[in-house]
């Protein structure tokens, strides 16, 4: 397509070179080239030019000057696609992917079959999963292109992301009749297989079986292979070769669970009976195999699963398996198998004691079992105690197994669990730092040290030790947060929060945020990759990984606790400590006023562009000095560099914002920041509760009813009994029915009618809020997590009711339910916050000693003198014992 | 426990996992880059409630004028789960799919010199062999054991059959690989 201001030859040579340098990375030379153009008064406003000059410019890092010369030049000539293209890739390296798009799209217009333009514009497209564009530019691309098999597969898989099956599989069985057959070809073997998955993901089982028994000399992945038959057997209800097939597979691999359960299904098994005789087969075919014991004792029940479970605890606790808690217990939640357990276990013990057997039944048949043996049997015992909350018996049972073998690291583990669990962080923390000091040479225990150390809120501790297996020359946190290590970040961000250190705490969930939106970015590379790796099935795994990356349990956690501190913001802004100049302001007129706030904003600008240069000048000094370095010294690194190539390659882009605590806690706007934790939580955490009542939180303090009443009904979906739900249907009940919150956040009346009507099933059809709220605490009259939200609710409604309410909560009854640590100490934070009024602060010592009865082990609970240290206590678990009262009267934003 | 093949939505969980465990660690693109390239060759180990407490994490020596050869990226196995002899069995697992998709002849690694478990576990338990030091391998100027297991012999072993066995036997005359080819065929049918 020629230019629509075409240069005379020799400036058009003189603009080839830029190209030239652009594609070799020569910026200065580009820039020479272009001024050489640009300084003819003829040319000086050429676009192309122009904009390629800009394009240089953002290589080098000169990004505002990129822009102005790419819109200059753009401005001069809108009818050129070079000057469109370079002006989507500047934002397209700025990640503003939708306006990139919208530049290739105007670059199309004028050059409507550039093949660069096109695939630029099909990256973008998929990654951004506008799926319907993306096929109509494959579409292009394999008519332009029809001899690369890029063209094929990409437009194969446009079809088959948006679940048009049957013209994927034409496009992809015409491309198939090109190869030619060889015996080995792993790129064939990748798309026969990904054909088999189009293939089944439509439904086409039949078409499938047929596909992979055509082709099955050519697929070298077997184990995909086998797996796919035997699943296709199951569908196509073909039993006896499904049978066959899992039998095959268990061969390869005895210790994959789906196997069992495909086998199990081939069988046609559902009876308890013949489920256990399959295993009973199972164990004789594959006496090696875990599962094969393991599955049969969630099947098993009564006499069947004593004889079962007694042989598989002895088993492990003759050979010393450390996980055998873990992997039981999940039988705990089925009635009665856990009591068996515990009835088994004492029993060896005291016939241990007795003989060295399980039985002393054994004294005469059995070799003595090892001395482990009885160490591993308390060791599981303590775990067994702890699950069910009795803390004494578990401390006993732990203590003994530390007495029998003071050197096995994962006994002080046990024992620091035991404690976070009753409630003290602080012993929990001193356990783990006995443990860790065992074998200082193991990450594992190192990291499970820095954990609860976080929990304990000694963050500096934990960071600490951290460093002890990160790389030296940078500090921990950083290193942690370059390697994404999100389960530090996030707690570290939950012990800021506990500390009142909003801004390092929110600093810490962007830090988590910022990983989700890299992971996201990290799939540019491998949309052309994968095509040209053939890698299909894996390649669309990841486009489905990361169409819902967010709902990872680590961003909910962050995310959770982003949203609490900003709600925490929202309700209790920091107040700066007024300056001079601001007081000296506070006395200027308006229009004065205006002027010099416009001025400070200016040199606030100009401020943060100096910095910003300053900074990435910085920036790139380092890495040159940091890659240089790491190539010395550190071989380890050669591997990984090629993963890193991309960033390599955007060395120059623009430093992201610094994170600053002390803005980030400044924030002008917490309810929308919030919500912008928020909504990735309502697409993919809709099952978790919390989601809900943290919109319900958020939406209250923007006085957004119906958002309040969305939330409130997606949280009785999940469970409508939850204790925290019943104070989100009070509040939105009283927010209703005052006129003036109502008429100030509805604009029309009728909206508030249709509101009323949405909610009077909600509310029992109750009036009053009064009633609702004395129905609640008569349902749930003996449990304490519901009680509290009852009386907390009495209080708000009326506050004349406070002895009432804190009478409600400072009983004790064995009947009650939901006696926790947790439970407890909500209901003394709720005290000294101020939610009882006077009345529940003066109560503060009699609930804390009332409790500590039950839960001595708490430390939120202790008395005074309690708190004193003692003699062995060192410096940092003062501070852990100072910082973790003195945190209790810290105000918590959400509830 | 439930061992089986990775998935890309596995990555994440195995990165976590590497940084609980191990010192050497690697972005969520590295991560990506092994699951994206050879899918079939990285393996979990996952607990009743589908947690990851073990993987391996591996790919394949391609740019080398060597023979096609695996790699190991890193081997992890929570301290927790210790024992139950997971590593073995995600390193066989791995091992089998190196020689079945990508004719694999032998899989290498490195440990460091100070780790003395872990060459433990790699000398007696997986009959990996040193092969050479590197000195200063390691970030922190550590050396390291680079090492390999020959899996010609693991393949005739297990019954597993090579991508591609005109060269996977390439070494030995051909009167050499026709025997060994038979002798494994004559395995899988014996099993079968």
């Amino acid at each position: 397509m020629p230019s629509s201001q075409p240069l005379p030859p020799k400036e058009n040579a003189l603009f080839k070179r830029i190209l030239k340098s652009y594609e070799q990375k020569q910026y200065k030379n580009g820039l020479k080239f272009a001024k050489q153009i640009l300084s003819n008064p003829k040319f000086a406003e050429h676009g192309e030019t122009l904009s390629m000059k800009g394009l240089t410019l953002n290589c080098m890092g000169r990004k505002e000057e990129a822009y102005e010369h790419v819109r200059r030049g753009l401005r001069n000539d809108l009818m050129s696609h070079v000057c469109w293209h370079v002006y989507g890739l500047l934002q397209r390296s700025d990640k503003k992917y939708d306006e990139a798009i919208k530049c290739y799209r105007n670059a199309l217009k004028w050059d409507k079959d550039n093949v660069q333009i096109l695939r630029d514009l099909s990256l973008l497209q998929i990654q951004m999963r506008d799926l319907e564009g993306y096929r109509d530019t494959r579409y292009s691309l394999l008519r332009l292109r029809p001899g690369q098999r890029a063209s094929w597969i990409g437009f194969a898989m446009a079809y088959h992301l948006l679940h048009d099956y049957d013209n994927a599989l034409q496009v992809l069985d015409d491309f198939r009749k090109t190869l030619t057959k060889s015996s080995y070809d792993y790129e064939q073997s990748e798309l026969l297989l990904y054909m088999h998955q189009v293939m089944f993901e439509g439904g086409l089982y039949q078409k499938s079986l047929s596909h992979l028994q055509q082709f099955e000399d050519q697929i070298c992945d077997k184990l995909s292979l086998m797996e796919a038959r035997a699943q296709l057997y199951l569908k196509l209800d073909r039993l006896i070769e499904a049978e066959d097939e899992y039998r095959k597979l268990l061969k390869r691999n005895p210790d994959n669970r789906q196997y069992y359960f495909g086998l199990e299904e081939a069988r046609g098994l559902i009876s308890e009976d013949q489920k256990l005789q399959l295993y009973a087969d199972l164990r004789e075919s594959f006496p090696r195999a875990m599962l094969a014991r393991r599955i049969p004792l969630s099947y098993a029940s009564g006499e069947k699963f004593r004889s079962l479970v007694d042989q598989y605890l002895r088993h492990a606790l003759h050979k010393g398996a450390p996980p055998l808690f873990v992997d039981l217990r999940s039988l705990y939640t089925q009635p009665g198998k856990a009591a068996i357990i515990e009835e088994l276990l004492l029993g060896y013990i005291a016939s241990l004691i007795k003989c060295e057997r399980f039985d002393e039944k054994d004294v005469k048949d059995c070799p003595s079992e090892p001395a482990s043996a009885i160490l591993w049997t308390y060791y599981y015992l303590a775990q067994h105690y702890d699950f069910h909350k009795d803390s004494a018996k578990a401390l006993h049972y732990i203590n003994l197994a530390i007495d029998h073998t003071p050197t096995l690291i994962e006994l002080y583990v046990t024992k620091g669990r035991l404690f976070k669990h009753a409630g003290n962080p602080i012993e929990a923390y001193r356990c783990l730092d006995e443990a860790q000091s065992l074998d200082t040479a193991d990450r594992y225990i190192n990291s499970k040290c820095a954990k609860y150390m976080l929990r304990a809120n000694l963050i500096q501790e934990a960071e600490m030790t951290c460093s002890k297996f990160t790389r030296e020359g940078v500090s921990a946190m950083e290193n942690l947060n370059e390697m994404q290590c999100m389960w530090f970040q996030t707690e570290c961000a939950v012990a800021y929060q506990r500390m009142g250190k909003w801004g390092e705490a929110l600093k810490k969930c962007h830090e988590v945020e910022r990983h989700f939106v890299e992971i996201i970015e990290d799939q540019f590379d491998f949309h052309t990759y994968c095509m040209r790796k053939m890698t299909l099935r894996a390649y669309v795994g990841l486009l489905r990984l990361e169409d819902v990356l967010r709902s990872h349990p680590f961003y909910f956690s962050a995310a959770r606790c982003a949203i609490e501190v900003y709600l925490h913001l929202h309700d209790h802004p920091l107040q700066d400590e007024p300056t001079k100049e601001e007081l000296q302001e506070a006395s200027l007129p308006p229009v004065e006023l205006k002027k010099l706030r416009a001025q400070q904003r200016k040199a606030a600008k100009r401020a943060e562009q100096e910095k910003q240069e300053k900074l990435l000048q910085q920036q790139r000094e380092q890495r040159e000095r940091e890659q240089r370095e790491r190539e010395q010294r550190d071989p380890h690194s050669h591997h990984q560099k090629r993963a890193h190539n991309q960033q390599d390659k955007e060395a120059d882009a623009p430093p992201v914002d610094d994170l600053q605590p002390q803005k980030l806690a400044r924030v002008e706007d917490p309810l929308e920041q919030a919500i912008k934790f928020l909504q990735p939580l309502q697409e993919w955490g809709s099952n978790h509760i919390e989601t809900h009542l943290l919109a319900f939180e958020v939406y209250l303090r923007k006085g957004k009813p119906l958002l309040m009443v969305q939330s409130v009904k997606r949280a009785l979906k999940v469970d409508p009994n939850h204790p925290q739900l019943h104070s989100c249907l009070i509040r939105l009940h009283r927010f209703l029915s005052n006129g003036d919150l109502l008429s100030e956040n509805v604009s029309h009346p009728a909206v508030a009618a249709v509101l009323n009507s949405e909610t009077q099933p909600l509310f029992s059809h109750h009036q009053e809020a009064e009633q609702l709220n004395k129905e609640f605490l008569e349902q749930n009259i003996n449990s304490l997590p519901h009680l509290l939200q009852g009386a907390k609710m009495m209080c708000f409604l009326n506050p004349t009711r406070e002895a009432e309410a804190v009478a409600l909560v400072s009983r004790f009854s064995d009947a009650y339910q939901g006696v926790t640590v947790q439970t407890c100490t909500d209901i003394l934070k709720a005290f000294q916050k101020g939610e009882f009024g006077e009345t529940g602060r003066q109560e503060v010592d009699n609930f804390k000693t009332l409790y500590h009865q039950r839960m001595p082990h708490a430390v939120d609970f202790f008395s005074g003198q309690q708190v004193a240290p003692s003699a062995n206590h060192n410096h940092a678990v003062e501070e852990a014992l100072t910082n973790h009262v003195s945190n209790l009267t810290v105000e918590d934003g959400t509830n | 426990m439930n061992i089986r093949c990775a998935r890309p939505e596995d990555l994440m969980n195995m990165q976590h996992c590497n940084l609980l465990c191990l010192p050497e660690n690697y972005q969520m693109k590295y991560f990506f880059y092994h699951g994206l390239s050879w899918p079939q060759l990285s393996y979990v180990a996952e607990d009743e409630k589908g947690h990851i407490v073990g993987y391996v994490l591996a790919k394949m020596e391609e740019d080398s004028e060597d023979e096609p050869h695996g790699h190991i990226t890193s081997l992890a196995v929570k301290r927790s789960h210790r024992r139950l002899g997971l590593a073995q069995k995600l390193m066989d697992q791995a091992s089998r799919s190196m020689i079945e998709c990508f004719n694999a002849k032998y899989v290498s690694l490195h440990v460091r010199k100070s780790n003395r478990a872990a060459l433990n576990l790699y000398t007696n338990t997986l009959k990996f062999s040193i092969s050479e030091i590197e000195p200063k391998y390691y970030a922190d100027g550590e050396d390291a054991y680079a090492m390999k297991r020959d899996l010609v012999s693991f393949s005739q072993q297990n019954d597993t059959l090579p991508a591609d066995a005109s060269t996977f036997y390439e070494t030995k005359t051909p009167e050499e690989r026709k025997r060994l080819a038979a002798i494994a065929q004559e395995n899988r049918n014996m099993e079968e």
